[in-house]
């Protein structure tokens, strides 16, 4: 897999062979793969004063907020096959960096990548760490050349 | 009339000014958080910067203060941007 920033101002990546399209699809599995919902995580220990009213108004918002930027991806993947090349705009920057939050706050979740020492690492642990990585090099693309070069 | 004085007591305490307050987490970029603080709270770029080292080297930082619902508002799109954001009352 190749990906690159584009003179147009896109990403473009370039799905060389199945695999690419495996380890992109993994952001989805990863990103589905905790115990709890992200939005109920990022709201919890709200304010008693406040709790109820989140619950009800919040909540939902985030929640629909965190599927649409991975179907958003979904609907990218969908489309492509090994050989082809994926184009990520501006108009999607944001979506995708989502998306790709979800998957590492997930794994981060669920294997304590962090604070971990690699050489102690299993196989699931290291593969586990080596997404994470790739997914953060994706999104400093994003944030560099697509989301106004860290401004907004 | 202690309805009455309860009553009294819930406003003024929703009526003060509130803090939003931002967590460190050992996920989200740190180039993304500034650009997030200066998205979100409308921040010059060194004062996002500042705010972003303060979550970063003490854990937190209070990145914005003022009224319920605007309060709201900020922590909302603050957890939309899956940073670790909540409303305190400020002595918390």
């Amino acid at each position: 897999m190749k990906a690159a920033p584009t003179l147009d101002g896109r990403i473009r990546i370039d799905l060389e062979d199945a695999m690419d399209l495996v380890v992109l699809r993994a952001i989805i599995a990863d990103a589905h793969a905790r115990d709890d919902d992200l939005a109920s995580r990022l709201s919890a220990g709200t304010d008693p004063d406040l709790a109820e009213d989140w619950d009800d108004y919040v909540l939902p918002e985030l929640r629909v907020s965190f599927n649409s930027q991975l179907e958003t991806i979904v609907g990218a993947l969908a489309e492509v096959t090994p050989g082809d090349t994926l184009f990520i705009g501006r108009e999607d920057a944001e979506a995708w960096f989502g998306g790709l939050n979800q998957a590492r706050l997930a794994l981060e979740d669920r294997y304590g990548l962090a604070g971990a020492d690699e050489d102690a690492q299993d196989g699931e642990m290291k593969s586990a760490g080596i997404r994470s990585h790739f997914y953060q090099m994706l999104q400093g693309m994003l944030l560099h050349f697509l989301m106004s070069g860290g401004n907004p | 009339m202690p309805d009455t004085d309860s009553l009294l007591e819930e406003d003024v305490a929703l009526d003060q000014p509130w803090n939003v307050v931002v967590y460190d987490d050992p996920v989200n970029l740190m180039d993304y958080v500034t650009w997030v603080f200066m998205k979100v709270l409308s921040l010059p770029k060194p004062v996002a910067e500042k705010r972003m080292m303060e979550v970063h080297e003490q854990g937190r930082s209070v990145v914005w203060n003022g009224g319920r619902e605007e309060a709201e508002l900020h922590t909302q799109q603050l957890q939309a941007h899956q940073l670790q954001a909540k409303m305190e009352k400020p002595g918390e």
